[in-house]
């Protein structure tokens, strides 16, 4: 695998992070690899009344039942438009399975350690929240989102 | 690990843990043979594997602990609280050296020598029969070399002869209940024996000492026998010389570890053992006759050594034979996993089963059409299969209470009853695990904190002797478990204090804290209400860690508590995975499901059909036959505005009504479509979403769609916040207080200050009389009144008819009679909880309670009647026989506010009453002779209970066929199978006036069709 893909900075140290990265409302945020268990398209999902605004619903995955959260609303991006399409990752937080609504996945990425800076501290509360850093691309900045955090809902709804 | 071992531990721990909760039932009940065989048998099991597995340690314990068990099963010793104390820490032990030994698969290092002294204690100290197994189970404590030197505390050697005569033959593999007795008729005929002529004790001692020694180190005897003979030896020479073959034969067997040993062989032992007794200074003659009786464990031992080669050819026949006596159900031990697996390919294949069907009903005629029936079948078959493996009664998880309340009892010297009702309602196994360590804590702490001491307990008027009560059962895809104490409550002043002390908020937020929001504080982190730590409660980290772990299963913890009295915790868990029939239902364009368990029946209205939704106001409500039914629509209580659902147009059409029916509280829930009823797998909601109380989980259907499902309860929270809530307190109440029922209430003033109230169910009307209307005659005031003369009463001396203006008046009916209570001023009518805490001595007050957050005198409706009508007690009789030739009901109630209550109600109605305060007045009554065409009883009385009474009436010929109801606060679905159970014919909530005439009437109707 390494053959074709050498990185000049992440050497076999191991000093570098792999993550799946994805779009939404055009940032670019990774997830780190291991917490991805699936990628989805759009998937037909049952909404849930009185739910947090957040939840955009639950879904059918092989027999389990997913919860989706919404990332556009529950980290303060512009809402989705109706015909927009989306796609999700899945990711388990507690052994309980979450699907997050995304833009788009992109692709899987490994990133040397040296290019990654801790989130600047004027960054959006919300996102903050979440956020385990920065990574600095040729083009972009990808911000890594920490499952734990964005899913441990006890702890943002005491916040 | 291996498989034996596994196989053992696993096996060891069950049977350990039902011999916890045998040795508490036997405890209680010391002469029931059959759980004393059991336990014996148990424990005998235990002993005889442990052995097999070569785990000395362990098999010692077991085998000290058998030999008290064997006494108690004998008759002689008496089961006591002490030895009982004895055998468990004995098991405690077993369980200890098991748990080391799963973890290292091997015996932990250790010593039970204090241990096993203490159970053979038991025997020694009872005086009856003395046994001497600790000098022969513990190596060691006899060193042959210096058996001169008597240790302290050590029998003599005159006592420890005595008792080689009584005992069973220690390492007793298999027979030493059967031989017990056995030793002791021989005893009494071996005077003299050889046992003494070979030099008694000492010598057979020493000689078992040097003969072990020889045949370790003896080339062509030693593979055949087992390492550290001595102790056997010393058994099986004792026995021998004592002529007790049986003992010596199974001893000897025990000796023998290899194949191949045979009559040369044995004939090499006999010479060995020959030298060694006359070593010890046993005479020629006498070595010449012990030579004859060793025949019997030679026999033993080349059997032994022939099974021993037998089965390593063979197999494991010893194993076999266990299989095939152990009488049990066959079962197999799974690992959960395996059945998790199990479950989700279930599940997938349910999922492409659907599609199947799904495509076979679009293409006509296909030739797979019948395969995919059969599969259809097939799959539903195994997904019911699989699920049922994961259900397990609740027992399961209290199996090990009656065991810790009954060392609890006897570490604090309280007296605690457990109670378990509804152990055989299943739930996810799951889920039982998890709940385990709660349940267990939540009744540690209610016989630790709650029930209080004997002396406490008299001191207050409680029976001496506490109950920690448990309750399992299932409502609306729930389990709920109660634990009811009957102990000191939680103190609220405490814990205030206890609060703002540890400043768990601030001040002004505690002091403004309900009652019973303070109670709830010991659900916070660093919470507790022990004054003195023991070692039964913990440190404060009690509570909120079961809430914690309760929560985590998507469950919820409810307590109430009431100071004094006594605190009921209940626990809601969702049956994860159970199996529910659900309605499916429509709204705002999704499905949803709902309980069938809940619902009533469906009605469809519409200006066609005979039910129609009518308007009261703009509350739109339902009239269903005799009844009014509020209702929800389930769009609005979704949070989808539907103003136009309540124009008169849209109630007009087809409106889609689930009448449901939570606790006694009936409710309507509108839906824009029904479909069909589906069995369903109720999955817990995301933690993210359990806080929501209208979803009590969600599930797949058969199409694969995902669905919420309803929670009734969470609804009619929505419907009616007064309703939800007085459910919610006969939920966790029902135990805690005998009457706490919201009822409507009429508050007054008349004379003094005092606040005055009396039900309303029991006024026939309120009136506003002109005082110019109001008449004297030499007895009291009259006025006419709807064509006849209505005596009117003033409350007491101090109340005064006004004088001018007019005169607030409640009138009260009785039979044909009706009275006027002239009071001063009517306040209101109130919907409160009716308690009444101080019975009174004065004459028309019942007793006096809290309304409206006032003291409130509750005025007796009885007495004014007799006031009003001085000939009505003469004239009484009269009626009554007139009345009772109509139809006659016996009142049973221990409250005689309720007897007071209800007697006019009745009377009014026009049925004959004679009232009972109790059950047992009751059945003197028909010991009387007495009959009636009615009984009607309360459930919760003193002494003799309504269940107890009505198995009593329906037990015997004379009150048999007279129908039977129930009159009581405990109204769920549980009650109403008890009370149907002990031949309660219907059931009434206390407080419902109507029910319990349309009840009366109906029963009546039933027997004159049946008669």
């Amino acid at each position: 695998m390494s053959d074709g893909y050498t990185d000049g900075v992440a050497d076999v140290d191991g000093s570098s992070r792999e993550f799946v990265t994805i779009n939404l409302a055009g940032q670019l945020l990774g997830i780190p690899v291991l917490d991805v268990h699936d990628v989805l398209n759009a998937q037909k999902m049952t909404k849930i009344p009185l739910a947090p605004p957040s939840v955009a619903g639950v879904l059918n995955l092989r027999g389990r039942i997913v919860t989706a959260i919404d990332l556009r609303v529950h980290l303060g991006f512009a809402p989705r438009g109706e015909d927009d399409t989306f796609m999700s990752v899945v990711v388990e937080h507690k052994g309980e399975p979450y699907s997050l609504l995304i833009d788009s996945v992109g692709e899987v990425v490994s990133l040397p350690d040296d290019d990654y800076e801790k989130s600047p501290v004027t960054l959006d509360d919300r996102l903050r929240a979440v956020c385990g850093g920065v990574y600095r691309l040729e083009k972009e900045l990808l911000v890594v989102l920490e499952v734990d955090t964005l899913l441990d809902f006890d702890i943002s709804d005491a916040a | 690990m291996d498989d034996l071992l596994n196989e053992f531990l696993t096996e060891t721990f069950e049977s350990i843990e039902e011999v916890d909760v045998q040795l508490v039932e036997l405890e209680q009940d010391p002469n029931n043979k059959s759980v004393l065989d059991n336990i014996f048998r148990l424990v005998h099991t235990i002993k005889g594997t442990c052995g097999f597995l070569g785990l000395p340690r362990l098999e010692k314990v077991a085998h000290a602990a058998e030999n008290v068990l064997g006494k108690f099963r004998d008759g002689e010793l008496d089961v006591t609280s002490d030895s009982v104390t004895v055998i468990l820490e004995s098991l405690d032990r077993i369980k200890s050296i098991l748990a080391d030994l799963e973890e290292t698969e091997e015996e932990p290092k250790g010593d039970d020598r204090p241990l096993i002294q203490k159970l053979d204690d038991i025997i020694l100290n009872d005086g009856k029969v003395v046994a001497a197994e600790p000098e022969m189970v513990i190596p060691d404590i006899i060193v042959p070399e210096k058996e001169e030197d008597l240790r302290p505390g050590e029998v003599s050697m005159d006592e420890l002869e005595a008792a080689f005569q009584n005992a069973p033959g220690p390492d007793d593999d298999s027979s030493s209940d059967a031989t017990a007795p056995a030793v002791a008729a021989v005893a009494a005929v071996s005077e003299g024996s050889l046992f003494d002529r070979c030099g008694g004790e000492d010598s057979i001692s020493v000689a078992s000492h040097l003969i072990s020694n020889r045949l370790e180190n003896s080339k062509g005897l030693g593979q055949f026998f087992e390492k550290d003979l001595k102790d056997r030896c010393n058994g099986m020479l004792t026995a021998v010389l004592q002529g007790n073959d049986d003992s010596a034969a199974t001893i000897a067997k025990g000796c023998i570890a290899g194949a191949g040993f045979g009559q040369d062989q044995f004939g090499e032992l006999v010479d060995e053992l020959k030298n060694v007794l006359q070593e010890v200074g046993a005479s020629k003659e006498v070595v010449d006759e012990v030579a004859p009786e060793l025949d019997v464990i030679g026999d033993a031992m080349i059997a032994k050594s022939e099974e021993l080669g037998a089965s390593s050819k063979g197999g494991d026949t010893k194993k076999k034979d266990k299989a095939a006596g152990g009488g049990r159900t066959q079962s197999i031990r799974v690992n959960v996993d395996l059945l998790e697996d199990l479950m989700n390919m279930v599940s997938e294949l349910v999922l492409t089963r659907n599609q199947l069907m799904q495509m076979l009903r679009q293409a006509d005629d296909s030739e797979f059409a019948v395969p995919l029936q059969r599969l259809s079948q097939c799959t539903t078959e195994l997904q019911e299969g699989v699920m049922k493996t994961r259900m397990q009664p609740i027992g399961n998880a209290w199996a090990k209470l009656p065991r810790i309340v009954r060392d609890l009892s006897v570490d604090l010297g309280k007296q605690i009853d457990l109670v378990m009702n509804g152990a055989e309602t299943e739930l996810d196994r799951q889920v039982l695990e998890l709940i385990k360590d709660p349940l267990t804590h939540m009744v540690r702490n209610s016989a630790d904190h709650g029930v209080e001491m004997p002396a406490e307990r008299l001191a207050v008027g409680k029976p001496e002797k506490g109950t920690i009560t448990l309750n399992a059962f299932h409502e609306g895809g729930h389990i709920i478990i109660q634990i009811v104490d009957d102990g000191k409550g939680l103190p609220v002043a405490k814990l205030r204090k206890k609060a703002l002390e540890k400043e768990l908020y601030p001040a002004s937020e505690i002091e403004a804290m309900s009652d019973a929001q303070i109670q709830k504080l010991i659900f916070h982190p660093g919470f507790s209400t022990a004054e003195k730590v023991t070692n039964v409660s913990g440190r404060g980290v009690g509570m909120d860690v079961v809430r914690t772990n309760i929560e985590q299963i998507g469950g919820t913890i409810d307590l109430k508590s009431e100071e004094s009295k006594g605190t009921s915790l209940s626990i809601k868990i969702p049956l994860t995975l159970a199996i529910v029939s659900g309605m499916i239902v429509e709204a705002t364009g999704q499905r949803f499901a709902i309980p069938q368990i809940s619902v009533l029946e469906l009605v469809r209205a519409s200006s066609r059909t005979e039910y129609a939704i009518e308007k009261i106001k703009d509350t739109p409500v339902l009239r269903l036959r005799n009844a009014l039914l509020p209702l929800v629509f389930l769009n609005e209580a979704l949070g989808y505005a539907t103003e136009e659902a309540h124009s008169d147009e849209a109630l007009k059409s087809d409106q889609f009504i689930v009448v449901t029916q939570v606790g006694a509280f009936t409710f309507g829930i509108v839906v824009d479509q029904v479909f069909d009823t589906e069995e369903i797998v109720v999955k817990p909601v995301a933690p993210l979403l359990k806080d929501m109380s209208i979803y009590s989980g969600n599930t797949i259907l058969g199409d694969g769609t995902v669905i919420m499902i309803l929670d009734p309860n969470g609804i009619s929270e929505l419907a009616n916040a007064n309703v939800s809530n007085a459910e919610a307190g006969k939920g966790t109440d029902e135990q805690a207080s005998t009457v706490s029922e919201t009822e409507t209430i009429l508050v007054f003033h008349a004379g003094n200050t005092n606040q005055k109230a009396v039900p309303l169910s029991l006024v026939a009307r309120l009136e506003d009389i002109e005082v110019e209307r109001i008449e004297q005659t030499d007895v009291h005031s009259v006025v006419q009144y709807r064509g006849a003369l209505m005596p009117l009463v003033v409350m007491n001396d101090e109340c005064h008819i006004k004088e001018s203006g007019r005169q607030p008046v409640i009138v009260f009916t009785d039979g044909e009679r009706t009275m006027g209570l002239a009071v001063d001023e009517i306040d209101d009518i109130i919907e409160d909880r009716l308690e009444v805490e101080l019975t009174s001595g004065t004459a028309g007050v019942v007793g006096s309670g809290v309304i409206a957050k006032k003291a409130t005198e509750m005025i007796d409706v009885a007495h004014y009647m007799d006031v009003a009508f001085a000939d009505r007690l003469a004239d009484k009789a009269a009626q009554k026989t007139e009345i009772v030739s109509n139809v006659s009901v016996l009142l049973i109630d221990d409250s005689s506010f309720f007897r007071n209550m209800l007697k006019p109600l009745l009377s009014s109605s026009g049925y004959g009453v004679t009232t009972a305060s109790n059950a047992s007045d009751a059945l003197k009554l028909r010991e009387d002779g007495a009959t009636f065409d009615l009984i009607i009883s309360d459930i919760e009385m003193p002494g003799m209970s309504g269940f107890e009474l009505a198995e009593s009436i329906k037990g015997d010929d004379r009150w048999k066929s007279t129908p039977l109801v129930a009159l009581t606060n405990l109204t769920s679905e549980k009650d109403f199978d008890r009370g149907r159970k002990a031949g309660f014919n219907d059931y009434v909530p206390k407080f419902d006036r109507d029910a319990l005439l349309h009840t009366l009437t109906q029963q009546l109707k039933n027997k004159e069709d049946a008669a």
